[in-house]
């Protein structure tokens, strides 16, 4: 049961979830939180194959790569929107359209 | 067995809790039920002996990010407006049917493939996957390989950090005027 | 001397300087305009005397000559040859004639600083002189048909300019058009023979001329109409038109008395000395042409009614210019007469005299007019029955004019006396030899008569009896001697003396001086023999002055002029009697004119009354004007005129130009659908719409919405994924 194709199947159904989020959802903060998601799943690939494949450490180097850009990803972001929030009185993504303020 | 029985909970927390981020119209719900796929990706890293990065996992995640985007979301009132925003029935291209025969579709042949993709690499590494079962504490392994072989990668990313930390204090800091 | 360009060509080059510079500084520096002018005539005047001096002299030769060239437009090609010289031909006439011109205009130059003093375009009017001026000069200068031709063109813009001077007044541009039109019609005939002669001789320079002529080169005909006309009739006739049109002779006379409208000086200079006088140097120049031509008859005729005519036109004028101006065209016609019966020599010598004591009364009559000042209409008199008795107040000016007058009635011991003697003499042979000349020689004779008389008539009206203007009289101020007003007047009227001319002062032998040895003008002025020119000397006209002077023999007064003992005593018989009686015509106009207007025992409005007829055919000038304006103008130009308008507007305007229209509107449909269709909306229409096309792609690409992005990443990865999981 502890497996390779489970953990790639868990992956994968967290990786469509994410990027479904990304897709429907227009809150800016909840694409944030689907890229979460979507990292979450590549983090797991990583530590699956390094185990079921390699057996040695990189991928959890990876990994843990992979979670300190998605805090720093995450709080980047979330000032952006706070930013966003400030200068526009909203969080749609929709509003979102132009480079310039 | 242990292993079994943490596994399948953590399997059936993580793709649970994701169908209920996906599903619910509270943001602030999501975020919520974010923070258990994210427990559960944990314990799916228990399960294959990455006890630091699990470890790691839940400080991070669920005691930064997850408290971030609280704060966000109360920032920015999100929660508030939550049906007119974000509910899946307010978009008009999510409303219909063909968009979701579209997407479903879509999944189908990404997953077809994926999983012809994995099949292959499964079948090769067969004797593998029983071989690697002996679990033990990674966490001095990952010290000694951060500090030694990713030592340009480690301290780069602790320069991202830092820049990730400025940044953000400067971008969110409200206008002097 | 040598004639180098240094030397010659400044005699007309320096009024042409004074003219282009005038033309600038005119307006700004009058005085000093002014003075370049009559500096730059007078310089002239110099150097002609030079040439004056070396020819007569020291050279003193009759058949002396001086040819010089220089090539102006040489566009030969290996088979045809295509070269025009321009030159100077030198010979005892040019000579005279330059010393002439010069000094007559010299004077007038002086005389205008004090005519047109207070006029508005003082300055102007010396711009034009000097251009006429270096035209005239040229002219008496060139060596071939062509640049006289061009001078000749030149002269006729400063008579046109000069006649309209006044243009503010009614009549003036009229006039000046009237002149320069009429001029033309014997302009183009003078162009069509310089074309011909081209054509036969291949140059147009004199020398060639006589040459060809010597050659026989004029012997064959032209057929014209059908007509077998010898060319050389064709070619002298066509010159001799010019110089009808250019001298106001007969048919084309009417052109002179509207030229009275000019300045007085200007009518002293233009259409009394030089320019028109032009017209006969230039019969004098082809002289041998019209020999050859055979042409000489009707060249009598012409002058002789040309002289009657005018002459008795001259008879009814009141008008004190409009009588010298018809006394112009009756002298004129005296020298084409002269021309005409072969005596080369007196119609040349009365072409001079006739210049100076014409310029000399044109400017008596302009210092009369100019004294005579209308205080209501602030105009100048020109009237005579305004006139009388101003013999008290213009001393000098009478002195001056009463020469004058005497000199063109031909009284003894003047100027007129011998050179129109001279002319009427050998009218009077050739009548004896031809009947046919027995009519140009009585006319001469008549209009001697008439000459005579109406020249006194206005010497009576002008400046003896009671004034008939008082007011006008009393207005007027003394004259005193003034150096530009009167002194020039006097100076001419010494000239009038015969003594100056001939060898013997009446010209016909019976008083001789320095045992009649020193007759210069009979002796020097010779018609060209064309044999002589068979193998002519020309230069180069450079400036270098060390050429070989030609040694020419020194001519002796010759009295029978070549003839046997028997024909020089009848020549010599014919002259006396013709100048007894022209000496008993002279005075009998004289005493004629004495007793009308002088002592007034006969009543001169009893004789208009008698023939009131002829009367008023004179004062409309035998109707010439009424005859070219109603029958020639608007009878036949005019229709010829609506004939051509006609073709043009009905006929090719219509067919050709519409018609051409048509082809065009239909290549216009067609260019304009191909425009509408083609070009315009496929390629324009179809650019901006390609260009909206892409936009609309581009900006649906472009929205700027991240989940739009999102998805397109997404099916790329996908497809990626896709390509790689599929080989």
């Amino acid at each position: 049961m502890i497996s390779l194709p489970s953990y790639l199947f868990i992956s994968f159904l967290l990786f469509v979830a994410g990027m479904f989020v990304m897709i429907a959802r227009k809150n800016i903060v909840a694409i944030l939180l689907g890229i979460e998601l979507i990292l979450n799943s590549a983090a797991l690939n990583f530590v699956a194959y390094t185990k079921f494949v390699n057996n040695n450490l990189d991928g959890h180097i990876m990994s843990l790569f992979i979670i300190v850009i998605a805090a720093a990803e995450a709080a980047v972001g979330l000032a952006i929107v706070i930013r966003f929030y400030q200068l526009r009185e909203s969080v749609h993504i929709d509003d979102a359209t132009q480079l310039q303020s | 067995m242990f292993e079994q029985i943490l596994f399948l909970l953590s399997a059936t927390a993580t793709i649970g809790f994701t169908v209920a981020v996906v599903g619910t119209n509270n943001l602030m719900h999501a975020c919520m039920y974010l923070l258990g796929t994210l427990f559960g990706v944990a314990g799916l890293y228990a399960t294959i002996g990455a006890d630091f990065l699990a470890a790691t996992q839940i400080v991070v995640y669920a005691g930064g990010v997850v408290i971030l985007m609280l704060f966000a979301i109360m920032l920015t009132g999100g929660a508030e407006d939550k049906k007119n925003r974000f509910g899946i029935e307010k978009i008009p291209s999510m409303g219909s049917t063909k968009t979701y025969i579209v997407a479903g579709a879509s999944v189908l042949i990404i997953a077809m493939i994926v999983l012809k993709m994995t099949a292959n690499i499964h079948t090769a590494n067969k004797d593998l996957a029983v071989a690697s079962t002996g679990n033990e504490s990674t966490v001095f392994n990952i010290g000694s390989l951060l500090l030694t072989d990713h030592i340009l990668a480690f301290e780069i990313s602790s320069i991202l950090l830092l820049g990730a930390l400025v940044g953000a204090a400067i971008i969110a800091r409200p206008k002097r005027n | 001397m040598d004639y180098s360009f240094s030397n010659v060509a400044l005699i007309a080059l320096l009024p042409f300087f004074a003219f282009v510079i005038n033309a600038f500084i005119v307006k700004k520096f009058t005085k000093l305009a002014v003075t370049i002018s009559c500096l730059a005539i007078f310089s002239s005047f110099l150097l002609a005397c030079r040439i004056f001096k070396d020819v007569v002299f020291d050279v003193y030769s009759s058949e002396f000559y001086v040819h010089k060239y220089f090539n102006w437009i040489d566009i030969s090609s290996a088979t045809i040859p295509f070269k025009i010289n321009m030159g100077i031909y030198i010979d005892n006439m040019t000579a005279i004639m330059l010393l002439m011109v010069t000094g007559v205009a010299t004077l007038i130059h002086v005389f205008s600083t004090y005519y047109m003093h207070d006029d508005a375009r003082f300055g102007r009017f010396f711009v034009y002189m000097s251009l006429f001026t270096s035209a005239m000069l040229g002219l008496v200068l060139s060596d071939n048909l062509l640049s006289v031709f061009i001078f000749w063109e030149l002269m006729g813009f400063c008579s046109y300019s000069l006649i309209g001077f006044y243009y503010e007044k009614e009549g003036a541009g009229n006039a000046s058009m009237k002149a320069f039109m009429t001029t033309r019609v014997g302009d183009v005939f003078f162009l069509v023979g310089i074309l011909a002669i081209w054509n036969i001789v291949g140059s147009v320079s004199f020398v060639d001329i006589y040459a060809a002529l010597s050659q026989g080169k004029f012997a064959h005909d032209i057929m014209i109409f059908g007509l077998g006309i010898p060319v050389a009739t064709f070619a002298a006739f066509s010159i001799f038109m010019g110089t009808i049109g250019k001298s106001a002779q007969f048919p084309l006379q009417v052109w002179l008395p509207d030229a009275m409208f000019g300045p007085t000086p200007c009518s002293a200079l233009i259409h009394a000395a030089t320019m028109v006088a032009a017209g006969v140097y230039l019969s004098l120049r082809m002289f041998p042409l019209m020999e050859a031509g055979h042409l000489l008859t009707f060249i009598a005729y012409i002058g002789a009614i040309t002289a009657f005519g005018a002459a008795t036109i001259a008879l009814v004028q009141t008008d004190i210019k409009a009588v010298l101006a018809y006394s112009t065209i009756s002298q004129l016609g005296y020298m084409v007469l002269g021309v005409g019966v072969g005596a080369y020599n007196a119609s040349f010598m009365h072409l001079i005299t006739h210049a100076v004591f014409k310029a000399c009364l044109f400017l008596a009559a302009g210092s009369v007019i100019h004294s005579l000042h209308d205080h209501h209409t602030h105009e100048h008199v020109q009237e005579m029955p305004r006139m009388g008795g101003l013999r008290k107040k213009l001393p000098f000016t009478f002195i001056a004019m009463m020469c004058c007058t005497l000199a063109i009635s031909g009284i003894p011991f003047f100027s007129g006396f011998v050179s129109k003697d001279r002319i009427l003499g050998d009218a009077l042979l050739a009548a004896l030899h031809h009947k046919v000349m027995w009519v140009p020689a009585v006319l001469g004779f008549a209009a001697a008569f008439l000459t005579a008389f109406y020249m006194f008539r206005m010497m009576f009206l002008t400046f003896f009896g009671e004034p008939r203007d008082k007011e006008l009289y009393e207005h007027m101020h003394e004259e005193h001697l003034q150096l530009n007003s009167n002194v020039p007047l006097l100076i001419l009227s010494i000239f009038t003396l015969g003594v100056f001319y001939s060898g013997s002062l009446t010209g016909q032998g019976f008083i001789k001086v320095f045992k009649g040895n020193y007759e210069w003008f009979g002796t020097l002025v010779e018609k060209p023999h064309v044999a002589n020119f068979q193998d002519h000397k020309r230069q180069l006209w450079t400036m270098d002055s060390s050429v070989d002077r030609e040694e020419f023999k020194h001519s002796r007064y010759d009295e029978k002029h070549g003839k046997t003992e028997e024909e020089a005593h009848h020549v010599h018989q014919v002259h006396l009697i013709g100048a007894l009686m022209s000496i008993v015509i002279a005075f009998s106009g004289v005493f004629l004119s004495f007793l009308m207007y002088g002592k007034k025992s006969l009543n001169p409005a009893f004789w208009t009354g008698l023939f009131s007829g002829w009367y008023r055919g004179l004062l409309n000038k035998y109707y010439f004007d009424t005859f070219y304006i109603k029958v020639v103008i608007q009878k036949m130009l005019l229709p010829l005129n609506n004939f051509l308008a006609f073709i043009d507007m009905g006929i090719y305007d219509r067919y050709a130009i519409d018609g051409w229209e048509n082809v065009n509107r239909w290549f216009y449909t067609v260019a304009k659908w191909f425009d509408n269709l083609v070009v315009d909306t496929v390629a324009v229409d179809g650019t901006g719409a390609s260009v909206r096309l892409f936009n609309v792609v581009l900006r649906t690409l472009q929205s700027g919405k991240i989940q739009f992005y999102f998805i397109m990443i997404i099916l790329v990865l996908s497809s990626y994924i896709w390509a790689i999981g599929s080989n």
